[in-house]
């Protein structure tokens, strides 16, 4: 019963919503203020979501009914719960929840997978094109991302999330040391192309393909694609500052000071998105595969010599 | 003693009946109508009762002349096959005679060091012979399991032998085989030093990665398959070679867990070849709605490959890791080349999982989901009437699909606790995967969307409606069947080249030995003129030869 209520309200969905939409609006303001527009009000993302939920759901000829509004539902859920596993390891660093690093790693996986099947069972070429770009952006970052994620568990001999930040608390930060510093920087990258963010949103696309791969969503199912998105917008900064720079929570201080890291995590994402065009695909693999891979190779062999 | 029943023994023994059973009566739906029956399953009962004797040898001998029958009655089942299986055949059975020939050899020498057949009594101390014999006898494991650069014949004999052949011999039965042959070798009979234990991992990570990035790039569903199968026996190679309780124990579980969902997916195979003819993924699409079993069963199985939590696939892989990762922390803190093995084979393991994935979004798309084909259907427009294969053949593809989720969400009820950690001692686990919370949460988790849903319109307005494509709607000829999806992928720089060499058979053993047998033969054959006189000469050469040599004694 703890547990539910720490999947559904907080540290879990309502919290971690609420954040999303906090950050959803940080994202479109900061944006705004760069391009010298206003920018929307704060409750804007709330106002999406609600009108979304009012329009009516269509599903494409040929698709299999069952699965396509299944999918955004596992997809949401495990966002639920790669968030809360991120929060509780803070809150509660000793218990560990329901999973270690190597989970959290996995289920940042599952909502891109939910929505790359989504995309290929909406029987759309269009859809089909935008989940196959996903699919070979997926590739392309989970190799480095896995390399900079490896660096605090080289360092901290352990992949349990709490013996991490255990770790951190005990001989500093991850990202003062050189190794943390270099591997923040890929996983951030990483994370950037993980939320589908500019340079790295070629898999929506607007302009070419309509926004690909969620094409045939409309109404309360893309709203619930919106919400999962809001909750990654969460989750994976998060699990960067839990492994870079994490620390337990134990006043309401400590806390402010997580949200704080946080916040800088997504600003910078937010500087990146709006400082570069979009690539095309197979730049960003070769990107990915190219001169971040050798700088996380630099990463590994820099945390193993103990720097 | 010529038999040694134990824990592990008993229980891969256990699920090799058990595939068998499911394997046959498949069969008996999917071999309906084809000739030679009463053959194909008298080889198919001996194939089973062979492999189960396998398992049960205690005598090396005793297990060298099941293993040697049993690549007899692989050779014979291929050739059930298309009209290609008969090279097929001929090529599986060179590659695993040749092999079986080493392990002659290799078993030779642990008698000539131990004096001894019996396996429980040899435990071999790393000797400059006793290296040799291990060598030997892992080329025997590598050949029947499939690991590089013996895999060769798998993708071929997925390709061309029948569906229920592939799901029950390189599938499932010959993994179980070849690894436990592995594990007897590895964990028991010889004492591993750091640089047998780093050759394995090594052959392991490069199978992983090589497999699954041949995978990538097929347009066959049973060939891609069959890349499948030689690239998750590199995570079953790694497991065991970490030579820590931990990763032996997720090295056995992912044995299991690999030859349910392999399997699962060669008869799904089968059953989408049965229904429309073709295994071209160019030709298939959108069967989702035609066949819905046979996809439920696709995608449970492409997942638990893929190691999505909460499938069983994901729980064997997370073990794994586990072994490598703490093998790594055992070490010193300083800089080795152990470590950095560990590190590349970690990489590799993980990075290979997410290009498993990729390649089975590819194949989902290709078969399952995505635009109809229509080029079968006369009238262009498809039928979405539901036709299914028949019950004989989707029972035991369910079946397999079922032991998926079960031992993925009650891995510590059944599995571990009955038959892998029985076998393996002292593995401790040190990271964390609570399967049924991470479950239930999940499944919380699919409420709340669902009255998100229920929130919006979903029950007063659901239309359906012809996909958006803002024109007109693609011909089915013109629309992506997801076969091509990482061409890209092929095209980079240095990859480009290893994938032209792949395709020529560069690295394929069986090409090489061929070509080297043509060369030297080409040689040879200059000597065989047809001239009688040469030979001639060559008999008068040959006879002054022997005459002198007894002259000279």
């Amino acid at each position: 019963m703890k547990n539910l209520f720490y999947y559904t309200v907080f540290p879990g969905f309502l919290f971690t919503v609420t954040l999303g939409f906090l950050s959803s609006w940080l994202d479109r303001k900061v944006t705004a203020r760069v391009q010298w527009r206003v920018g929307p009000p704060l409750l804007q993302p709330v106002y999406d979501v609600i009108k979304l939920l009012g329009k009516e759901i269509i599903i494409p000829q040929g698709a299999p009914k069952f699965l396509f509004l299944m999918l955004p539902l596992v997809g949401l859920a495990s966002a639920i719960l790669v968030s809360t596993m991120n929060w509780l390891s803070m809150l509660d660093a000793g218990s560990g929840f329901v999973g270690d690093w190597i989970v959290v790693i996995y289920l940042l996986a599952v909502p891109a997978i939910m929505l790359i099947l989504g995309s290929f069972a909406s029987a759309n070429p269009l859809a089909s094109v935008g989940g196959s770009r996903e699919i070979k952006l997926l590739l392309g970052y989970e190799l480095p991302f896995v390399m900079a994620c490896l660096v605090p568990v080289i360092k901290a001999h352990s992949i349990k999330l709490g013996e991490i930040i255990a770790f951190q608390a005990s001989s500093g930060i991850l990202l003062s040391s050189v190794s943390g510093v270099a591997a923040f920087i890929i996983a951030l990258l990483c994370i950037q192309a993980k939320l589908g963010l500019v340079p790295f949103d070629m898999a929506e696309a607007e302009t070419e393909i309509m926004a690909g791969a969620y094409i045939e969503f409309s109404g309360a199912v893309l709203a619930v694609f919106k919400l999962t998105k809001f909750i990654m917008l969460v989750a994976s900064p998060l699990f960067l500052v839990v492994l870079f720079m994490g620390s337990e929570i134990k006043s309401i201080v400590g806390f402010l000071f997580v949200l704080l890291k946080y916040i800088l995590v997504v600003v910078l994402l937010v500087l990146i998105r709006n400082t570069n065009p979009r690539v095309k695909i197979d730049q960003a693999v070769r990107f990915f595969w190219g001169p971040i891979t050798a700088l996380a190779v630099t990463a590994i062999i820099l945390a193993m010599i103990g720097l | 003693m010529m038999w040694r029943v134990d824990i592990l023994s008993s229980y891969i023994a256990a699920f090799i009946g058990m595939f068998g059973v499911l394997v046959v009566i498949y069969s008996i739906g999917f071999m309906k109508g084809k000739p030679r029956l009463f053959w194909y399953f008298l080889y198919t009962f001996l194939t089973i009762i062979t492999s189960i004797g396998t398992v049960f040898a205690n005598n090396l001998v005793l297990l060298l002349i099941f293993w040697g029958f049993l690549g007899l009655l692989l050779y014979l089942l291929i050739n059930f096959g298309d009209k290609n299986s008969n090279a097929v055949a001929k090529k599986t059975f060179i590659i695993v005679g040749g092999s079986d020939s080493l392990m002659i050899l290799g078993i030779g020498i642990v008698y000539l060091l131990t004096g001894t057949f019996q396996m429980d009594k040899i435990r071999l101390e790393p000797s400059s012979l006793s290296v040799i014999a291990f060598i030997c006898l892992i080329v025997a494991a590598f050949a029947k399991a499939g690991a590089m650069p013996f895999h060769t014949w798998i993708p071929d004999t997925a390709e061309s032998a029948p569906s229920p052949v592939s799901a029950l011999l390189p599938a499932s039965l010959d993994k179980l085989l070849g690894i436990y042959l592995l594990f007897r070798i590895s964990a028991e009979m010889f004492i591993m030093n750091e640089p047998m234990r780093q050759s394995l991992l090594i052959i392991g990570a490069v199978t992983i990665l090589a497999a699954v990035m041949m995978a990538l790039v097929q347009h066959n569903f049973k060939r891609l398959l069959g890349y499948h199968a030689v690239s998750q026996v590199g995570y079953m190679i790694i497991g065991i070679s970490t030579g820590n309780p931990i990763g032996i124990a997720g090295g056995l579980f992912h044995m299991i867990n690999n030859a349910i969902y392999k399997s699962c997916l060669f008869l799904i195979g089968g059953a989408v070849e049965n229904k429309k003819g073709t295994s071209e993924l160019d030709k298939l699409g959108g069967l989702s709605r035609v066949m819905p079993v046979t996809f439920f069963c696709a995608i449970i199985a492409s997942l638990s490959i893929s190691g999505v939590p909460p499938f069983n696939g994901f729980v064997s892989k997370w073990m794994i890791y586990q072994g490598l990762i703490s093998q790594f922390t055992v070490h010193s803190s300083q800089f080795t080349v152990t470590k950095f093995v560990i590190i590349f084979c970690l990489i590799a393991a993980m990075f290979g999982s997410a290009l498993t994935l990729a390649s089975f979004l590819k194949l989902l798309h290709a078969v399952f989901l995505g635009q109809r084909s229509y080029r079968s259907t006369v009238n262009r427009q498809p039928s979405t009437k539901i036709d299914e294969v028949n019950s004989l053949m989707w029972l035991p593809m369910v079946v397999l699909a079922l032991l998926c989720i079960i031992f993925g969400i009650f891995t510590n009820q059944l599995p571990l606790k009955y038959f892998i950690l029985p076998s393996v001692k002292d593995a401790a686990f040190i990271g964390i995967w609570n399967s049924h919370l991470a479950t239930l949460l999940i499944i919380a988790g699919i409420l709340l969307g669902f009255v998100i849903l229920l929130l919006g319109n979903l029950s007063k307005s659901l239309r359906l409606d012809n996909s958006y494509v803002g024109t007109e709607i693609i011909p089915s000829e013109n629309r992506p069947s997801g076969a091509e999806f990482y061409n890209t992928i092929k095209e980079f720089g240095i990859l480009k080249g290893i994938y032209n060499k792949a395709e020529e058979g560069f690295f394929d053993i069986y090409e090489q030995g061929k070509r080297f047998v043509f060369f030297i033969s080409g040689i040879l054959g200059h000597l065989h003129n047809g001239v009688l006189p040469t030979y001639l000469v060559w008999c008068l050469l040959g006879m002054m030869g022997v005459l002198y040599s007894l002259l000279l004694k």
